[in-house]
């Protein structure tokens, strides 16, 4: 839409400023990282630039040195801390792991169910759809216990083995990403018309090199834009990661760590939580465009 | 000390010899000559070039490196050979022997080969965590970190220490001594049912705070009852509200074990208790309520805050001058005197309010003990279910020996459970502001031994304090219901313990 | 392509056993569902037919107990339409707000690329580490928007939003609106992207109003996106956790516990899984309805 000169400026203030105000939250945190602690908590007044930066809460959770060392460089003594409960680089590899292992799995079933879903005319398959979405209804407390059972069964605890570890997550997750692939994927599939599956196959194609040849690749915006929702969705999951692993500690999880006996290590918190923002953002800055024209949710031509 | 000095001379110079023949990097030079207790922090911070002065106590950083004695490393190295490459693990709450434990454990794993994982979660995930292990007899941990209200739920789940070193003299640890433990935390901790579900592993405990210049400003006397104490944070609150601060601060989070502490200390102080040797909840009658009544009060002197806090918001109304008196955990001492507080070497140790007379231990039920302190102290559990039993019970050892839990002490300035680490004279020597400060260890001490409380041993009392008590007086103190009604509170957690109680027919 | 790349078919396989049936293709989706998902609802619903002994920890079955327990807790009614007004306000500020800010950051002038991408950026925090951010910056005596309200004179000196029986639930509804707005951006960026050109130009030569072309046409256009939105993210607040969990734990008193928090604190603390997965499975049987309703009622087609 073409806009008038004065009336497009005040749409960019509006956007920048919008676009600013869900921003401030996050800056307040990374901000808050840096703080001491006295100036997180001033009964007096609002900290907003006025202390001396601390690069103590990264140097603890990103580089694993030790608190009290740390204090003693920068000339202030924080009291104590060890060094190895509060490093968080595992983990920071650990969410990697888990969210790129759990988005390839999920994106590979869901892209494969979609097809069939999309293509093929079959008894159940509206009941087949329904079981799909249904997956996303369940409570994940209400299977904790079953889970960790068959986990337990099936040598999925990182317990036993990290590398099973590993896959038990990306296969929960894979699970509860299941149902908002499949129906991203089977919308996308929706898009292109049977025609082009069907000159396909009278060139004695088979359905599976139909599907990989022609129609896969006329999604490809799609599944990444599935890609990322799941990626999503897997890097900032908390109960799951919680009570099926041990060993194994993603973010999230991981900072539960810093809610101590004697109170929080907000510095940490604030810390860890600014770190693990940066990974996923490179992420979405470089699948954006895919992602918006991805994410269009089935046909909206017909 | 436990330190032999003719090992460490030896020590130091191999190492510096090591380190000449550029053997070993500087690194680990430095972290050997650490252990060793040579000036770590003056050392480090030279060699590191940073110019810019330390305000702190140098000599009292030094001391938190101190070297394993090499019996130890000797005896481990022995014993653990069997065991190398087992892999142990436990779910703690990050509690400060926790945290020092999971720093020094390598000092564990060197001579044995056994690798310790310790998962540091929130209190109420390690419960959950737990629960999940035990119903499920999975075997995931090998230790439990019990705190001290569930140590009922979980006794059946734990092997007795004590009988376990008889049982297994090959693995026993010379000198572990179990009379070293206090009298009071092994009755009011360890022990349930005439066994030992686990060794005593950490003691936070009610004490009085008091900021000493706040108290003199207004020329209040440290006050010794509940009713001193009333009077004094409503003149505090009356006279320093316009500088933002309040009498007290509490940990009143709605629906949060915090809460239930709280709440338990006001009810003995009034001379209630929660249960009686009828098994029923006691919680409403007429000393219950007056003591909740009085916390209702003392919400009035707190920072609003305090609804939505548990001991983290506490420690932060501390920390940052929002209030000048404090009846709640002494393990906040340390932070309270770290050198970028804003109050370091302010608030000063005092015995607990003592209110009316306690109700005597032949009128209240399930082993519950009332007096002035209330303790949220914890143990370290054998796990009955473990697959590697036999190397968790050598680190459960080392980690509740003599030595490591003096210098866990030292490192954390919490209270030591032994009393020789009371009596350690470097734990002595730290008793000085600053951080990590341990001065206010002769009052925990004193405490430990006169006013320890222990809140009911049953099982059932692990879900009562996190959610019928915690939520219902979350109900009261924020207005959602009752109208103000402390009786009619009470009445209500009654009807639902009692009946609790019954369909499970303890 | 040429039709050479194409090899024969396996006519010695059954097919079922070939990519002509749909059955190789949602068979690694089936088994996933079944092993992770319906085998614990199973396991689940048999739970729930038991009832524990909080002192010896013997299940007993006792298929009514728990059942008719759920009907007669006024926690469960009162987490019911906590669970309800939760789910439609936060519904309701998503969708608009998602709305009005996708139509405001839908342009391709310079820099709204990045505006975009900022807007996305609260997705990648896990709700466990915003509802923390919040609980700092909704402190009644630190917190940066606490003090921010209280500096405008509209609340007390001191006041603590979460900590207040009216307020609390303002207060955890707002960190969750401010994380999931973006997704609706996202969606609603993603339609608008791809509605066609052509209605748009007829409308603007026949001098339509800028609200005639929102409300006639893109707003119609767009409804199928809006429902799909709408749906998904419909089905993850009815089983809201962790926002509640962190940052109020479901108080003051029970003013914020939903479903799934109450379940959370049945199964946590007082370790009655029966119960809790009663009450889960309860949400359960409400995300279907509710679900089922929205279906039916706005003609949604997976």
């Amino acid at each position: 839409m073409e806009l008038s000169r004065p009336w497009q400026i005040l749409r960019d203030v509006v956007a920048v400023l919008v676009t600013g105000l869900f921003m401030f939250p996050i800056l307040w945190w990374a901000l808050t990282s840096i703080k001491p602690i006295s100036a997180i908590f001033d009964k007096d007044r609002v900290v907003f630039f006025d202390f001396v930066p601390t690069w103590i809460n990264y140097g603890v959770t990103m580089l694993g040195m030790s608190r009290s060392q740390l204090a003693i460089d920068q000339g202030i003594g924080m009291g104590v801390g060890g060094a190895e409960a509060y490093d968080s680089r595992r983990s920071i590899i650990d969410s990697m792991v888990v969210s790129v292992g759990s988005t390839a799995v999920t994106t590979v079933i869901a892209v494969l169910a979609a097809y069939a879903l999309s293509r093929m005319a079959f008894r159940g398959r509206a009941t087949f759809l329904n079981w799909v979405l249904g997956q996303r209804f369940m409570p994940p407390i209400a299977i904790l216990i079953p889970l960790v059972t068959i986990y337990k069964t099936a040598g999925l605890r990182d317990t036993d083995n990290l590398y099973m570890g590993y896959l038990g997550l990306m296969l929960i997750y894979a699970l509860i990403n299941l149902p908002i692939a499949v129906l991203l994927m089977k919308s996308f599939f929706d898009d292109v018309p049977k025609d082009v599956d069907e000159a396909a196959m009278i060139d004695g194609a088979t359905r599976i090199q139909t599907f990989r040849k022609v129609v896969l690749p006329m999604v490809k915006g799609g599944v990444a834009a599935t890609a990322v929702l799941c990626f999503i969705f897997s890097w900032t999951e908390f109960l799951l990661s919680l009570f099926l692993t041990t060993d194994i500690r993603t973010v999230p999880v991981k900072i539960q760590t810093f809610v101590t006996s004697t109170g929080n290590e907000w510095g940490f918190i604030a810390a860890l939580g600014t770190a693990a923002v940066i990974p996923s953002f490179i992420f979405i800055l470089l699948v954006q465009r895919h992602l918006v024209r991805g994410l269009t949710l089935g046909s909206l031509k017909e | 000390m436990s330190f032999r000095d003719h090992d460490k001379k030896t020590f130091i110079a191999d190492t510096a010899r090591a380190y000449a023949e550029r053997r070993i990097s500087k690194r680990d030079f430095m972290k050997k000559m650490s252990l060793a207790g040579v000036g770590f922090s003056a050392f480090a911070a030279g060699l590191l070039g940073n110019t810019r002065p330390y305000r702190g106590n140098l000599g009292l950083l030094g001391t938190e490196a101190l070297a394993q004695d090499a019996s130890v490393t000797q005896w481990l190295k022995d014993v653990g050979a069997p065991f190398k490459g087992t892999k142990i693990r436990y779910t703690s709450e990050a509690t400060p022997p926790t945290v020092v434990l999971d720093k020094l454990k390598n000092e564990f794993t060197e001579p044995t080969g056994i690798e310790v994982e310790i998962e540091i979660v929130p209190l109420e995930q390690v419960l959950a965590k737990a629960t999940q292990d035990v119903q499920g007899q999975l075997g995931t941990y090998d230790l439990y970190y019990l705190d001290q209200s569930w140590v009922a739920t979980f006794a059946q789940d734990t092997v007795d220490p004590v009988a376990y070193y008889k049982e297994k003299p090959d693995l026993a640890m010379p000198g572990f001594d179990f009379d070293d433990f206090s009298k009071p935390l092994v009755s009011g901790l360890a022990e349930y049912e005439g066994k030992w579900a686990g060794i005593p592993f950490d003691i936070p405990i009610f004490m009085l705070m008091y900021r000493k210049d706040i108290l003199e400003k207004h020329g209040i006397a440290v006050p010794t009852s509940p009713a001193e104490f009333t009077a004094a944070i409503q003149k505090i609150t009356e006279a320093e509200k316009a500088n933002g601060m309040f009498g007290t601060g509490l940990q009143a989070k709605s629906g949060h074990y915090s809460l239930n502490c709280d709440w338990t200390q006001m009810v003995w102080n009034e001379g209630g208790s929660i249960f009686g040797a009828d098994k029923k909840f006691k919680g409403n009658d007429e000393a219950g309520v007056a003591g909740l009544k009085l916390y209702q009060e003392w919400i009035k002197n707190a920072p609003p805050e305090s609804l939505n806090s548990t001991w983290d918001g506490q420690f932060q109304m501390m920390a940052a001058g929002q209030c000048a008196l404090v009846q709640s955990w002494d393990e906040f001492f340390p932070g309270l005197d770290a050198d970028d507080s804003k109050v370091k070497g302010l608030w000063m140790p005092a015995k607990p309010l003592v209110g009316k007379p306690l109700r005597p231990l032949s009128e209240v039920g399930f082993g519950e003990i009332p007096n002035y302190a209330h303790q949220g102290g914890s143990i370290l559990g054998l796990s009955k279910y473990s697959k590697n039993i036999d190397p968790a019970w050598l680190f459960m050892q080392w980690a509740c020996s003599k030595d490591i839990m003096t210098r866990c002490t030292l490192l954390g300035g919490f209270a030591p459970m032994r009393i020789s680490s009371f009596r350690d004279p470097r734990v002595k020597e730290k008793a000085v502001v600053g951080p990590g400060t341990t001065r206010h260890l002769e009052m925990v001490e004193w405490i430990i031994d006169n006013n320890i409380a222990s809140e009911p041993d049953m099982p059932l009392w692990a879900g009562f304090s996190n959610n019928e008590i915690p939520v219902n007086l979350g109900k009261l103190l924020t207005g959602q219901d009752f109208n103000g009604d402390a009786k009619a509170c009470m009445d209500t957690i009654a009807a639902s313990i009692d009946a609790a109680v019954a369909e499970s027919g303890l | 392509m040429s039709s050479d790349s194409f090899t024969p078919r396996h006519a010695w396989l059954p097919r079922w056993m070939t990519s002509e049936h749909p059955l190789p293709w949602l068979l690694p989706a089936g088994a996933l569902m079944v092993v992770f998902g319906i085998f614990p609802l199973y396991k689940a619903i048999e739970t729930s037919l038991y009832k524990r002994n909080a002192a010896t920890r013997k299940m007993i079955f006792d298929p009514t107990h728990n059942w008719s327990k759920v009907f007669l807790d006024e926690r469960v009614w009162n987490a019911l339409l906590n669970t309800l007004f939760y789910t439609g306000v936060a519904l309701l500020f998503q969708l608009v707000l998602g709305m009005l800010i996708a139509l405001l950051l839908d342009s391709d002038r310079k820099g709204y690329g990045i505006l975009r991408a900022m807007m996305t950026l609260p997705l990648v925090i896990p709700p466990a580490v915003t509802a923390m951010m919040f609980l700092l910056m909704l402190n009644g005596s630190f917190g940066v928007l606490s003090r921010g309200i209280i500096e405008l004179g509209l609340l007390p000196p001191g006041f603590s939003i979460l900590g207040n029986a009216s307020t609390a639930m303002a207060g955890v509804l707002l960190a969750e609106i401010w994380q999931w707005t973006p997704f609706m951006v996202l969606i609603m960026l993603a339609g608008l992207r791809s509605l066609p050109k052509e209605p748009f130009e007829a409308a603007a030569i026949d001098g339509a109003s800028a609200f005639q072309v929102f409300f006639k046409l893109t707003l119609p256009m767009m409804s199928k996106v809006i429902a799909i939105a709408v749906l998904i993210r419909g089905i993850d607040l009815l089983r809201a956790f962790d926002y509640v969990k962190v940052m109020t734990d479901s108080g003051p008193g029970t003013a914020t516990e939903t479903l799934t928090s109450y379940a959370g604190r049945i199964y946590f603390g007082n370790a009655d899984f029966p119960y809790a997965s009663t009450i889960a499975l309860l949400t359960l049987v409400l995300v279907i309805m509710v679900s089922t309703l929205f279906m039916r009622i706005f003609k949604v087609k997976l």
